[in-house]
């Protein structure tokens, strides 16, 4: 019998064997579901038997794994993501295991299909997509799908049902439905097997970092489709609805974020959603089923106005080739001067989140690839930069590897590398230091942390901890301190000068616990959970009576509304963590090592934080709290080692090498990778 | 809600003829695809209709907004979890399809149980137990105890899918009550009280009313529900106004 909120069970498919196996989920359950399971089966199926280096992504024994949580198909807002996890193919230098997440409605119907998730080995000997009709399971022939876009293909799959979706009632083997399936795919970025390819359910719910796409690819898989006419048990129906209907008259949906996209756009949401964003769109003011972010600026030129009607094209476009919009856009430098400008002589403003297409236009300027140089940019219509054509010429050769997209097809980091330039990755590409573009990582150091210890950026929306009006700084940081139930108000002190730095700043003790329990929120409650980045965590809503956002009440009223336990908060922190640990095995058996986990060089120099869509922080001076801007501050390495010796002793590794020891393995009831770090000399 | 029988007798403004309803079905399969109303499914229930009564007007009626769901199926799964005490897209009593790649508003179709002034679910079911409920405004319901799984309350459905839907567990039919019968639902449901797919619809974009609507076409039940709109903040504004510190904070409810 299954936890309620689970499926019960995981579908493992290895497509080297055609094997097709159904996993008991409640082994799996310690670890939370979604991203966390995902890692204990990548461990169980990839590292524990040992037979190969883990470098490589594109090798048939790589995992992909898409993954549910608890809470989706249960109606609890913002909570229905399907978490991709596996060795990334965008990884740089090294290929490490990562995750990305997507929305829409596959997580639910993998729940309503009774499934917690589908992990897949191996590579299929000619291209297949894999078919789930509730328990029936099925690799279907995707020859003729392998060509086709990310949308092309689900329109086919939905066509070969021969239903009238939403006009009839589809007679399945388990019941009835009018829904059409769910499908995952990738376009040719994915089939083509770019480092840069993403994957994409519906219009444009995609997953984009990571690199995904191309693992489908390397393993001839097309896409995941699923039905499921079942259903999921909720261990207590009032009790969900008794928590929602809380959490939406304690926090009105008035309280903040974008309330919609206005008259201009008509919005819609993920399965089972209901916080104010309204991410997606039903018309096309951003493109079809699109979110507003990174893909609804894909062709937004940075001294150029792009028409409305061609961004709505570049958006679609980047969708239906499965472009990892954030890495293969045109974003360059920002608009805010500052002394700085002097530390960086190519451009004129300091630069910032540069993606893949305005730095090959850079090095285009610069005469590196072009006419007369080593780097042939055909068919890129150089001369016809700021076209419609340019556009569509450039996503058609990066997706399909022609001319110069081959080499643009490896991605940022590994274009420059080709080019000899990885010293651009300090000053015109601030690549961070897994090979991702910057984003919003400084001031707010917590996130760039974040990225150092991860393998990502790991984008996490939810910290931004900037000026808020109405409120003094000190009742601030003692709100955040009380909802983080850390009851230590110094973990927001972001002094990062002299020695109050290392005292209560960002070098501190306090600083390594806030970023330790960033690190296990998110690893619990995001990524295997499914609760959306736009609405979890919220420690600060100004719309509150007190100013309390909904974290830490409603995470485990929902979770135990929906799974009938009696969990705290801080017992999903405890999942967190353990997802956490094992997965920094899986990274140091990949080859991390405290050596390497060092920022790239531009966050040491003034400049660092750009511009900060939360550049007033609160410091403390020893004294008093107040909020001062941060748009200056950078660390510096003495700094940044103090702070990693607190952090690995925090999270109970080695301080020397970063490896986690066998006690905290072992506390976390994961003596199997002890075992397995120490046969492998790697034990802290 | 077991054991109503048809009502003899009610006001006369409170009915609605069988011939108006006929009028009414012919408008509805001259209508648009997303009507959708299957013309043999409509025929074949007609020519079986078998009761020349005049039935009571349901007092209540759920009507929607395609043009502003947000498609997020939160109220099928909210109808599914009062109903049955676990989510389900194919027990919900609303259906909802969301055709993502399709140009708005053909994007989205709502389907719900339009409370037929001649119900012929009702008409045709042969043991009684799909009724008009008079103790509960007159909304036309199942008896679960009396329903013996013939399917003929889907069959006869004019319109398509069929509002009636399939239960293949207990082998039943079951249609929308208004929450009449929500035995996990944490308030009093029905016409009277509240519906679990109004309440949880994040768009405004369904809604009880108390008149019938026209019955011509899809119209009188697809309608603009939102309220007048206001300004959008701007990209990661704020809300005016500051903390009342003092105020005493919302206590969470025990589950």
């Amino acid at each position: 019998m299954a936890t309620p909120g689970f499926g019960g069970k995981i579908l493992l498919v290895n497509l080297s064997t055609k094997e097709i196996r159904a996993l008991d989920s409640e082994k799996y359950e310690m670890y939370g579901g979604g991203h966390g399971t995902a890692t204990a089966l990548f461990w169980e199926f990839c590292v524990a038997p040992g037979d190969w280096d883990l470098q490589d992504a594109f090798n048939p024994k790589n995992m992909v794994a898409l993954m549910t949580g608890a809470m989706a198909g249960t109606a609890t807002p913002a909570a229905s993501r399907t978490s991709v996890s596996g060795l990334s193919p965008q990884c740089y230098p090294v290929q490490w295991f990562c995750h990305s997440n997507f929305g829409g409605a596959f997580a639910t119907m993998m729940k309503f299909a009774g499934w917690d998730g589908v992990a897949v080995i191996g590579k299929a000997e000619s291209p297949v997509y894999i078919n789930i009709v509730d328990d029936k399971v099925t690799l279907e022939d995707a020859k003729a799908l392998w060509g086709l876009d990310s949308w092309k293909t689900q329109e086919e799959i939905w066509k070969r049902t021969g239903v009238r979706f939403g006009e009839e009632w589809w007679h399945l083997d388990g019941g009835y439905s009018v829904q059409r399936p769910q499908i995952v795919t990738t376009g040719p970025a994915g089939t083509n097997m770019t480092r840069v390819a993403s994957l994409i359910h519906g219009g444009g719910s995609g997953a984009g970092q990571g690199g995904f796409g191309g693992v489908f690819g390397s393993k001839n898989l097309k896409a995941v489709a699923v039905i499921g006419t079942g259903s999921i048990k909720i261990a207590d129906p009032k009790g969900l609805k008794n928590a929602r209907e809380w959490w939406d008259k304690t926090w009105p949906r008035a309280g903040g974020g974008f309330g919609g996209f206005g008259p201009a756009s008509v919005s819609s949401c993920c399965a089972g959603c209901g916080i104010p964003r309204m991410c997606h769109n039903r018309d096309r003011t951003y493109s079809m089923d699109s979110d507003d972010c990174a893909e609804s600026t894909w062709y937004s030129l940075v001294d150029h106005q792009t028409p409305t009607e061609i961004n709505q094209k570049g958006t679609d476009i980047c969708q239906q080739l499965s472009l990892n919009a954030m890495e293969t856009c045109f974003m360059g430098p920002m608009s805010f001067p500052t002394d700085h400008n002097k530390d960086f002589p190519i451009q004129p403003k300091i630069p910032a989140y540069t993606a893949l297409g305005w730095y090959m236009k850079k090095m285009y300027d610069m005469g590196i690839i072009g006419p007369g140089t080593k780097y042939d940019t055909s068919p890129l219509p150089m001369d016809a930069f700021k076209s419609e054509q340019f556009m569509e010429i450039y996503g058609i050769a990066l997706a399909n590897r022609i001319g110069i997209g081959d080499l643009l097809a490896e991605g940022t980091a590994r274009f420059a590398e080709k080019l000899g330039r990885t010293d651009d990755f300090n000053t015109l590409c601030r690549l961070t230091m897994w090979g991702y573009q910057d984003h919003w990582s400084m001031p707010g150091v917590e996130w760039a942390y974040g990225n150092l210890l991860d393998s990502r950026d790991i984008n996490n929306h939810d910290m931004s901890v900037g000026r808020k009006r109405g409120i003094t700084c000190e009742q601030f940081v003692n709100i955040l301190a009380e909802r983080t139930l850390g009851k230590d108000p110094f973990w927001f002190d972001y002094t990062w000068e002299g020695d109050r730095a290392y005292k209560t700043g960002i070098y501190s003790e306090s600083t390594a616990k806030w970023v330790a329990w960033h690190q296990h929120y998110w690893n619990y409650y995001k990524e295997s959970v499914g609760f959306c980045d736009w609405g979890y965590s919220q420690l600060y809503n100004q719309a509150h009576a007190q100013g309390y956002g909904h974290t830490p009440e409603i995470e485990p009223k929902y979770l135990n509304a929906v799974t009938g336990r009696n969990h705290t908060f801080q017992d999903g922190l405890e999942i967190g963590r353990r997802a956490w640990n094992l997965k920094r095995a899986i990274f140091v058996l990949q080859g991390r090592h405290r050596k390497m986990e060092n920022f790239t060089g531009y966050y040491y120099r003034p400049g660092a934080s750009y511009c900060g869509y939360a550049s007033e922080l609160p410091i403390y001076d020893g004294t008093k709290w107040d909020w001062q801007n941060c748009r200056e501050l950078y660390f510096t390495r003495e700094g940044v080692d103090t702070f990693k010796t607190l952090f690995y002793k925090e999270e109970g590794w080695n301080p020397d090498s970063g490896y986690p020891t066998r006690k905290t393995l072992e506390d976390l009831n994961m003596k199997y990778a002890a075992d397995h770090l120490q046969a492998k000399d790697k034990l802290g | 809600m077991a054991g109503d029988k048809k009502p003899e007798t009610e006001k006369a403004e409170k009915r609605f003829s069988r011939r108006a309803f006929v009028v009414g079905s012919g408008t509805a399969l001259a209508g648009g695809a997303l009507t959708a109303v299957s013309g043999t499914t409509a025929m074949a229930a007609q020519g079986t209709k078998k009761n020349a009564i005049d039935y009571p007007l349901s007092t209540k009626y759920l009507v929607y907004d395609s043009k502003h769901c947000a498609g997020c199926l939160s109220c099928m799964m909210a109808c599914s979890m009062v109903h049955e005490g676990a989510t389900s897209l194919s027990l919900a009593r609303i259906q909802v399809h969301r055709a993502v790649l399709n140009q708005y508003p053909q994007d989205i179709v709502q389907n719900i149980c339009r409370q037929c002034p001649e119900p012929l679910c009702v008409d045709n079911c042969p043991t009684g137990a799909c009724h008009v409920s008079a103790e509960n405004g007159n909304v036309r319901l199942i008896d679960q105890e009396k329903c013996i799984g013939c399917q003929t309350c889907m069959r006869s459905c004019p319109y398509s899918p069929h509002r009636p839907i399939w239960n293949p567990v207990t082998k039943k039919a079951t249609k929308c009550d208004l929450c009449v019968d929500t035995p996990y639902y944490n308030k009093k449901g029905g016409p009277d009280g509240t519906q679990a797919c109004v309440e949880i619809c994040p768009a405004n974009a369904l809604a009880v009313v108390d008149k019938l609507p026209d019955q011509a076409d899809n119209r009188g039940y697809d309608r603009n529900l939102q309220p007048p709109p206001k300004k959008a903040p701007p990209f990661g504004a704020f809300p005016k106004g500051k903390p009342k510190a003092k105020t005493e904070a919302p206590k969470a409810p025990a589950n």
